[in-house]
């Protein structure tokens, strides 16, 4: 009764039956491409329930309701329902102990360890619309044996917020995370990219796979200097509250943080550092069995879309793939290198890959917060 | 003679019918917090020690028995003095507020005022708000734009461009801030001992010559010592496995034992493995510390 309601009750809207037509168009194959989309209609009708959505947060209900506006509006009874992750480490272990969401969004160095792991799916292209505008480099470093294992839509960089008026950095270097003049000022990033961060610092051939040795090299820079660190966050809530009541005058950020503490009136630059910063693209992932496979990529869709795209640049100060979005700010515009289709990779960025050992950074950069 | 056997054999009967039913009432009423007990608490630190010996695991594969993990923390010197850290964090808040907290049940307990137990509700006033809100606030008040530093800085004793920063995200943050979330429950089991004390004896003291002073080392300090210790394991249990606080005032160098324990289930790369041998030696050490202090929980034995 209740799947007999909810079939009922669904409104197929016009744009909908317009995709389908269009769908169904094109002479020659009019008959096969009928049946595919009165297919589509079909799984459309069927697939029900709340969409589930393992996300960051600040991507759901928790203030970042415009960035799936479309898709809310469109299957109002399939509302998304959230869980939050604060780490691609985290919505692993959520998925093993038996959540069972129908996408998430780890970031592109997770890429090829999703896609080895068995738990996803590759999209099917074909049914994102707005597919075509998002960066081709970016969907590239989306895909794994040529399938698109990944639909890109936020980026940004990891790099060094300081206040100007506090701080006179020596270099533009990662090392002003290391200077002993700002002791008690300064906040990393509760992540295992500190080593990689350090082994760019320290001028690794390949920060990412660093061998014994360079990695026990990075992780001793990082206990040495681990008193010079007052927070070590992993909210950034928290990195925002201490950063904003001026406990803190440098730190590993996000260009949203930037944006945040601008908003504040505070004078920060977000720095380039000489070593190139990393720079990170979201990757939606979408899970194996997910009964709501095409409700999940009528979201991702709506994810990402223009609209969309730039209200995530204007409110977040974050990237997106869609290159047709540019944000209001020319700051940002500036700062992200927006124009710049490869601004995430060399010569501007390291982009974030693949860490073959990552349980051993893992347990090496955990010796470092309990050192 | 058979009606008596008889008899005797129906009464037996009864007897035994009655004890039967006695049998069954204790375990009957039993049953439930046992169960209770042995799911909720006995499994899952069961499913806790098979993650810790590999026989369960987050992923799958092929898994059995091991000690790698334990061998791994015994001979990985981190997790063992970040424990001790630990210890010593938790020593020292313990110790701090059970020394405070004695005077203060000592008057509320003893000093006969009839606002007493108005006295006490104000004690555990705070406990009526939220516990994150109760933390939060010190960020208000030890930031360096703080309320402690602004006094400062209004007072001339500092300038506004050298404020004290090791009062938030430190180790002091931390215990200070364990030590005011725990007061209470430190001064209720010293003021429950203390309010049972027997008067008398303290009259008989005193009859007998002893003086005040002489009166309370001899007499009320012994008595209340199974509230003094039991007031000091509830704090010292639960800050040694402490996670929230330091989280949300330590910074860098507040990391504690029970913050290793959250990491290695959830950031960096999931290890539960680890993770559960932490938490199981945590527990073992906290079950043999309350072994250990029961003995003082009984009054005579404390008395004697």
């Amino acid at each position: 009764m209740g799947e007999e309601r909810d079939l009922l009750e669904r409104r197929v809207t016009r744009e909908d039956l317009f995709k389908l037509a269009a769908a169904a168009g094109g002479a020659g194959l009019l008959a096969s491409r009928a049946g595919g989309a009165a297919a589509a209609l079909e799984r459309l009708t069927t697939e029900s329930g709340r969409l589930q959505v393992l996300d960051w947060a600040g991507y759901g209900n928790d203030g970042g309701q415009p960035l799936f506006a479309s898709y809310v509006k469109k299957y109002p009874r399939d509302k998304p329902q959230f869980t939050y992750m604060t780490n691609e480490s985290d919505a692993l272990a959520k998925i093993h102990a038996g959540l069972k969401p129908d996408l998430f969004r780890p970031y592109v160095g997770w890429v090829k360890y999703f896609a080895t792991s068995g738990l996803v799916q590759p999209w099917d292209t074909s049914l994102i619309s707005n597919f075509k505008h998002l960066n081709p480099f970016m969907v590239k470093a989306g895909q794994y044996n040529g399938k698109q294992y990944g639909i890109p839509e936020d980026w940004g960089f990891d790099a060094i917020l300081y206040r100007s008026d506090k701080v006179t950095p020596k270099a533009r270097s990662w090392g002003l995370l290391f200077d002993e003049r700002y002791k008690g000022k300064i906040a990393w990033f509760d992540d295992l990219g500190m080593l990689v961060m350090t082994g760019l610092y320290l001028g690794f051939k390949d920060p990412w796979n660093q061998s014994d040795a360079e990695l026990k090299q990075s992780q001793q820079l990082l206990i040495s200097k681990k008193h010079l660190v007052r927070l070590i966050w992993a909210s950034e809530a928290d990195l925002w509250q201490a950063f904003g009541s001026g406990d803190l005058w440098i730190a590993y950020a996000w260009p949203n943080d930037w944006v945040q503490m601008k908003k504040k009136g505070l004078q920060v630059v977000y720095m380039h550092p000489k070593e190139k910063p990393i720079a990170w693209v979201g990757m939606m992932m979408l899970l194996n069995g997910t009964p709501r496979y095409h409700l999940a990529h009528a979201y991702v869709d709506a994810w990402s879309s223009t609209q969309s795209a730039k209200w995530l640049e204007d409110n977040y100060g974050y990237g997106h793939a869609n290159t047709l979005a540019r944000p209001a700010s020319s700051d940002l515009l500036h700062a992200l290198q927006l124009t710049n289709p490869k601004a995430v990779t060399e010569p501007n960025a390291h982009l974030d890959r693949d860490i073959p050992r990552r349980a051993v950074y893992a347990k090496l950069w955990e010796e470092v917060k309990a050192s | 003679m058979e009606r008596e056997a008889a008899a005797g054999d129906s009464s037996a009967g009864r007897r035994r019918r009655l004890l039967r039913r006695v049998d069954l009432t204790t375990p009957g009423l039993l049953g439930l917090p046992l169960a209770w007990l042995v799911i909720f608490f006995v499994v899952p630190i069961a499913i806790v020690a098979a993650y810790s010996f590999d026989i369960y695991s987050l992923f799958p594969g092929n898994h059995g028995f091991t000690l790698g993990a334990w061998r791994g923390f015994a001979h990985d010197p981190v997790y063992l003095r970040l424990f001790w850290k630990s210890v010593q964090m938790s020593l020292i808040v313990s110790t701090i507020i059970v020394v405070l907290a004695y005077p203060l049940a000592y008057y509320l307990a003893l000093s006969g005022t009839k606002r007493k137990y108005i006295l006490l509700l104000v004690l555990i006033a705070p406990f009526l708000t939220s516990y994150l809100l109760r933390v939060l606030a010190w960020k208000v008040i030890l930031g360096d734009q703080g309320v402690v530093n602004s006094f400062l800085f209004w007072t001339g004793l500092r300038s506004p461009g050298n404020p004290i920063s090791q009062l938030l995200y430190s180790r002091f943050a931390v215990m200070l801030v364990l030590g005011y979330i725990w007061l209470p429950f430190v001064a209720l089991p010293i003021f429950v001992s203390l309010e049972s004390l027997d008067r008398r004896l303290l009259e008989a003291a005193t009859d007998l010559g002893a003086s005040r002073l002489q009166a309370f080392r001899r007499v009320t300090l012994p008595l209340s010592t199974p509230g003094i210790v039991a007031a000091f394991l509830f704090v010292f249990i639960p800050t040694l496995g402490e996670f929230v606080t330091p989280s949300l005032v330590g910074g860098a160098t507040g990391y504690m034992y029970g913050n290793q324990i959250v990491d290695l289930f959830g950031t960096g790369f999931p290890d539960w493995e680890t993770g559960s041998v932490l938490a199981i030696f945590l527990l073992g050490v906290v079950t043999v510390l309350t072994v250990a202090f029961s003995r003082f929980l009984q009054p005579r034995q404390a008395a004697n």
